[in-house]
């Protein structure tokens, strides 16, 4: 696999805040088209690893790429961001936040931008609450909004900072139904998960511990590396934070 | 440069109409302030014609300082500017958006309480009145900016409205609002050339009290216009501060 193949390069990227190494000499690479995983514990460095590829971060050393390019600037077009925490404008409806994140992505005409905004809408099921402020919505609904604000411009990458977390296991498909659509339409999409669920859905997976890359590769592979046929994708996490434990002993 | 400035302004403006409590406090609230000032003057009519062009200068930083420091900050601790300096919006057209959006119902709060001094309280004045506004447009655009860059340094509202006696109570006392700065000792006088209220009160009680031109009070001017560049320059700088973790 070439560099240009990639959606997502990480070629030994470090960062620190203040005396906390937050990432250490990580390196990865996510083909386009597919779901990434970044699979880890709080505080494993997954937020540093987005905040970077989006270009809110610069790395300490190290390169990063996206969709070929240094991350920030114009390119920022082409992502859609989703991060943690809903990051919506409490007092706008559900269709002045999506309508506001259309305009500053680019969508610049106003009939197709409008078009949008209600396709995004109704992907995301919140057409009946559409004129609602985002304070009388609910976590899972506020977490709906947030996606529709990541994905409405139609980027070619999503990073998406536990965009599951806090929904019902009903939502939580829905979710995977959407980003299954995505991937057949030939987006790319980057998601941080601390949760097994999450991971099982994804093409490729990255186990990370302490800033580093433990493990890469199919949900399948890292479940065979474990050498036990039942194993799943906990085990196999665990699994290797053995191994890497044992190294460092 | 500056594509997006206008989308932002336009967001928050829609977002303090649909916020009808604070649109409604906006503009209520410096008019029961200056009924309670022109109440508690009753006997001294002369010496509130003499304070008021002071208390509007001091009215216009405190409001302005306040409504944009306070908005900035749920602006940073909500995650909306981390989602916006993500995208490709540049930090001017976040400076900018916000200076037009929140400059609107300053000036707004600015007109009223001007407005309402001069014709409902029956305060004295001899300058032009649109002289007035452009004054305090001036003292406007530097107090919005220096909301946003103290919000950089604040974590929640609590923090925030502690820095109002930092930044704005040393200006009150030491702007001539109170008493004259020329009977203040040198080194307060020193201190004083450089908080931009003092050239706020000095500018609008000479076109207010003594009828000078926007022109005469050239100096004044400049010296608010300075401040206003300077912090702008400044809060574009800052805005990085606390998205960067």
């Amino acid at each position: 696999m070439t560099v240009n193949d990639s959606a997502v390069e990480v070629t030994n990227a470090s960062f620190v805040y203040g005396k906390l190494k937050a990432l250490d000499n990580l390196s990865l690479s996510a083909p386009r088209g597919i779901s990434y995983g970044l699979l880890g514990p709080n505080g494993a460095g997954k937020t540093t690893l987005i905040r970077l590829l989006v270009g809110l971060l610069k790395p300490s050393t190290g390169e990063v790429r996206v969709l070929g390019q240094t991350p920030g600037g114009k390119m920022a077009a082409q992502i859609g961001y989703m991060p943690q925490q809903p990051s919506l404008y409490q007092e706008l409806s559900v269709a002045q936040n999506i309508d506001f994140f259309a305009k500053i992505y680019g969508l610049k005409d106003k009939p197709a931008r409008a078009r949008r905004v209600e396709d995004t809408i109704k992907l995301v099921d919140l057409w009946e609450r559409r004129g609602d402020g985002i304070n009388k919505l609910s976590g899972g609904m506020k977490q709906r909004v947030s996606l529709a604000c990541a994905i409405v411009h139609n980027p070619p990458l999503l990073l998406l900072d536990e965009p599951t977390v806090g929904l019902d296991p009903e939502l939580r498909a829905g979710f995977w139904q959407h980003f299954r659509n995505l991937n057949r339409q030939g987006v790319t999409i980057l998601i941080s998960s601390h949760t097994m669920d999450d991971a099982a859905h994804c093409d490729r997976l990255a186990f990370i511990r302490k800033g580093q890359v433990i493990a890469s590769g199919t949900p399948e592979e890292l479940k065979k590396a474990t050498g036990k046929p039942d194993a799943d994708l906990e085990a196999a996490f665990l699994h290797f934070v053995r191994r890497e434990d044992k190294k460092i002993v | 440069m500056f594509r997006y400035a206008l989308t932002i302004a336009q967001r928050i403006i829609q977002q303090i109409i649909r916020d009808r409590r604070t649109l409604a406090l906006i503009l209520i609230v410096p008019v029961v302030v200056m009924t309670i000032i022109w109440l508690s003057f009753p006997e001294a009519l002369g010496t509130l014609d003499y304070v008021a062009p002071a208390l509007l200068a001091t009215l216009a930083l405190f409001f302005g300082f306040l409504l944009t420091g306070i908005s900035f900050l749920r602006e940073r601790s909500q995650g909306t500017l981390e989602r916006l300096m993500a995208s490709p919006v540049t930090r001017a057209d976040i400076v900018l958006g916000y200076l037009l959006g929140f400059f609107l119902f300053a000036l707004l709060q600015s007109l009223i309480i001007v407005l309402f001094t001069v014709y409902a309280l029956n305060i004295h004045y001899t300058g032009a009145v649109w002289q007035i506004f452009i004054f305090q447009t001036v003292v406007l655009i530097g107090a919005i900016n220096l909301g946003i860059f103290i919000s950089a340094f604040a974590k929640n509202e609590f923090q925030m409205v502690q820095f109002i006696p930092l930044i704005i109570l040393p200006q009150v006392f030491l702007c001539g609002l109170l008493w004259p700065v020329a009977q203040m000792s040198n080194y307060l006088q020193w201190i004083s050339r450089f908080l931009p209220l003092t050239y706020a009160v000095d500018g609008l009680r000479n076109i207010m009290l003594y009828g000078k031109t926007l022109n005469e009070v050239g100096g004044d001017l400049a010296a608010l216009a300075g401040f206003a560049i300077g912090m702008s320059i400044i809060t574009g700088l800052s805005l990085r501060r606390g998205v960067n973790g």
